[in-house]
């Protein structure tokens, strides 16, 4: 599962797989804007078949909250 | 081919742009009054897949009137105006509407469709969706204002269409996908982005045809097998009367459907041919016996039916034609041939007739817009030009000439607050959200603003603004820190959704007025360069202040007050007490 959420992750802010690591956040991504996440979210939801709340939409701002939330589903 | 997840669009995306860069580049420009991002990679990756360097740019949000100046000179503009935000909310406040706003707002969108129609005058193509109320009022059977406005709206751009325009019907998306699919409603109330990333690959297949069609890339010819292609039953041990192919046969309706469906195209000019494994004397036979058969042998304008390996008939068919391979359609019942024609000649499309012949008609019907003429259509378009120039006269008169007496009769509001204390959560929220209008993007929590409002030298400006139709809201501030006679702007930030407006001159306006009348008589201020807003970087270059220091991220300007011009921008009235 890691390894496919830093894939997402990296398509969507099109960057490297080996950019994004456990810190990865909109502080240290430029690209990770309020539109980004979006996208993140809607590749995510595609990716893994789930649908998230808005809650944890509005949670999900690093790769540690991302895995936490995807293993919770 | 729109199976492919949002990833691997965008994965092949950025390969086949990394692989085109030497094709022209094919500039789409996308205006919308809701978010539409996710539509710049899926339309850009259905295009580039067919060699199209095709190349999205999007508008500001809620920007299409300004925009349609802007970028009328794309090689196409999509104009993807959503009824339901018209207004903020119209799909729920227009129930309360009376006859009079219902026609005030139906001027003021009219007005803005007849300038957008004017701009994009000369653009090669543009698209414009229709509006739809589907979304909202799919159950409901009596009309209500929100349908009122939508066909009213609708009948509006039906009427006065210019001939480069096209109009997208995107009901038959929505209705393609189903409205649950289509729509994604968490993301409109909190982000105004209403459509899913569904709805964003069917609309790309949807209107590609016209690019493709401008481009030269539509479909040509269309080539049928015979046998359980063209008829039920293989004629060869059926014989010629046994072979079921007109809805006088049980199976033959469906055929018989196809058969005029592909009439339907040779009348646009598609050429319509066979490629059969089959004894040619048997299925000339059929043409010459069967009077039920509603294909005709002289709209077959090429033949081949021999024994020849299908890759081969069908290079010898292009080549004789004159035209490409990937102008080609085949049509087949078999997964040899299927597999073997794909695999062979990639660049053709084979299309396998289903198993389910109830279904070929429909799967048929899916494949149409690939031989999609987008030059006749415009043609058909002028049959109707008649009655149509007639009322074009009559918009010209009706419509504002130019932005200015657009952004007039908008008749914005502009209320500016100083040191408003009530406004401090709003304020914070803006430091750390606003990304792209926003001159040094200093992030500052509730308790530093507390902070800077009772310091004494901190002027906070923020502004809310409002039309005619309603407000938008505290939408902009700047902060101001005042030492003696010299000031410093440490923030000047605006939401994009209140920009094309002029509505930061205006503001810009105000604080120095406020500045002098206090004795300041040096302004400095900053722009420090972020990697989204670029769209600033020479705001206070053109408001008449001068660059004092330059390094790569940062530029530091000055301002004497004394110097400083108003523009004073007439189609904005300023309250400030």
């Amino acid at each position: 599962m890691d390894e496919k959420i830093k894939s997402v992750m990296a398509t969507v802010f099109g960057m490297d797989v080996s950019e994004i690591n456990e810190n990865s956040s909109p502080d240290v991504i430029e690209e990770w804007d309020s539109l980004n996440h979006m996208n993140l979210i809607v590749a995510l939801e595609e990716e893994f078949g789930v649908e998230f709340s808005e809650d944890q939409i509005a949670s999900m701002l690093n790769y540690k909250l991302i895995k936490l939330t995807l293993e919770e589903l | 081919m729109m199976d492919l997840k949002y990833t691997e669009i965008l994965n092949e995306n950025r390969r086949l742009g990394k692989q085109l860069t030497s094709n022209p580049p094919y500039k789409i420009s996308v205006l919308s009054n809701i978010v539409v991002n996710q539509i710049s990679d899926v339309i850009e990756y259905k295009l580039r897949s067919h060699n199209i360097n095709a190349i999205v740019n999007l508008g500001d949000y809620d920007n299409i009137v300004q925009d349609s100046e802007k970028f009328s000179q794309s090689d196409a503009v999509i104009v993807f105006w959503e009824l339901s935000n018209l207004v903020d909310g119209l799909f729920y406040k227009s129930h309360q509407y009376d006859v009079a706003q219902c026609n005030a707002l139906i001027e003021k969108i009219t007005g803005e469709i007849s300038f957008v129609f004017k701009n994009l005058a000369t653009t090669s193509v543009v698209l414009i969706n229709k509006f739809s109320s589907l979304v909202f009022n799919s159950s409901n059977i009596r009309d209500n204002m929100f349908d009122t406005i939508c066909k009213q709206l609708n009948a509006y751009i039906t009427d006065n269409l210019p001939s480069n325009f096209t109009i997208i019907k995107i009901d038959k998306i929505i209705a393609n996908l189903s409205i649950g699919s289509s729509v994604d409603l968490r993301y409109f109330y909190s982000s105004k982005a209403l459509y899913s990333i569904e709805f964003f690959k069917a609309y790309s297949t949807f209107v590609s045809p016209v690019m493709l069609s401008i481009l030269g890339k539509s479909k040509k010819a269309l080539i049928f097998d015979c046998d359980n292609t063209l008829w039920k039953g293989i004629v060869g041990e059926d014989g010629v009367d046994g072979i079921e192919l007109s809805s006088g046969n049980k199976n033959g309706i469906y055929f018989e459907e196809i058969h005029n469906l592909s009439q339907e195209l040779a009348k646009q000019g598609i050429i319509i041919g066979l490629c059969s494994k089959n004894n040619s004397e048997d299925v000339e036979e059929v043409f010459a016996k069967r009077t039920d058969f509603s294909m005709k042998r002289e709209g077959i304008s090429i033949v081949k039916v021999n024994w020849n390996d299908k890759a081969n008939n069908l290079r010898e068919i292009a080549s004789e034609l004159n035209i490409g391979l990937d102008s080609l359609v085949f049509l087949d019942d078999s997964d040899f041939e299927v597999n073997f024609v794909s695999e062979t000649l990639p660049e053709v499309s084979v299309v396998r007739v289903p198993d389910k012949l109830y279904e070929y008609p429909k799967v048929f019907r899916s494949q149409m817009p690939l031989f999609y003429n987008h030059s006749r259509s415009v043609e058909d378009l002028s049959r109707v030009s008649m009655y149509k120039e007639a009322n074009e006269r009559k918009l010209v008169q009706a419509t504002f000439s130019n932005l200015e007496d657009y952004l007039y009769s908008l008749e914005l509001k502009l209320d500016i607050q100083l040191n408003e204390k009530t406004l401090l959560p709003r304020i914070a929220q803006l430091t750390q959200k606003t990304n792209q209008f926003n001159l040094t993007t200093k992030r500052y929590t509730e308790t530093e603003i507390d902070g800077m409002l009772n310091d004494g030298s901190t002027k906070i400006f923020s502004f809310s603004l409002e039309d005619k139709f309603g407000g938008y809201g505290t939408t902009g501030l700047s902060i101001v820190k005042v030492k003696n006679e010299k000031a410093e702007i440490d923030t000047f930030l605006m939401s994009c959704r209140v920009i094309g407006r002029e509505v930061e001159i205006a503001f810009l306006d105000t604080i120095i007025n406020n500045l002098a009348a206090s004795g300041i008589e040096q302004l400095t201020a900053r722009y420090v360069k972020t990697l989204k807003n670029g769209q600033v970087a020479e705001f206070y270059e053109l408001s008449g202040f001068s660059t004092v220091e330059e390094t790569e991220n940062t530029k530091l300007y000055k301002l004497n007050i004394g110097d400083y011009k108003a523009k004073e921008i007439n189609h904005i009235s300023i309250n400030f007490e």
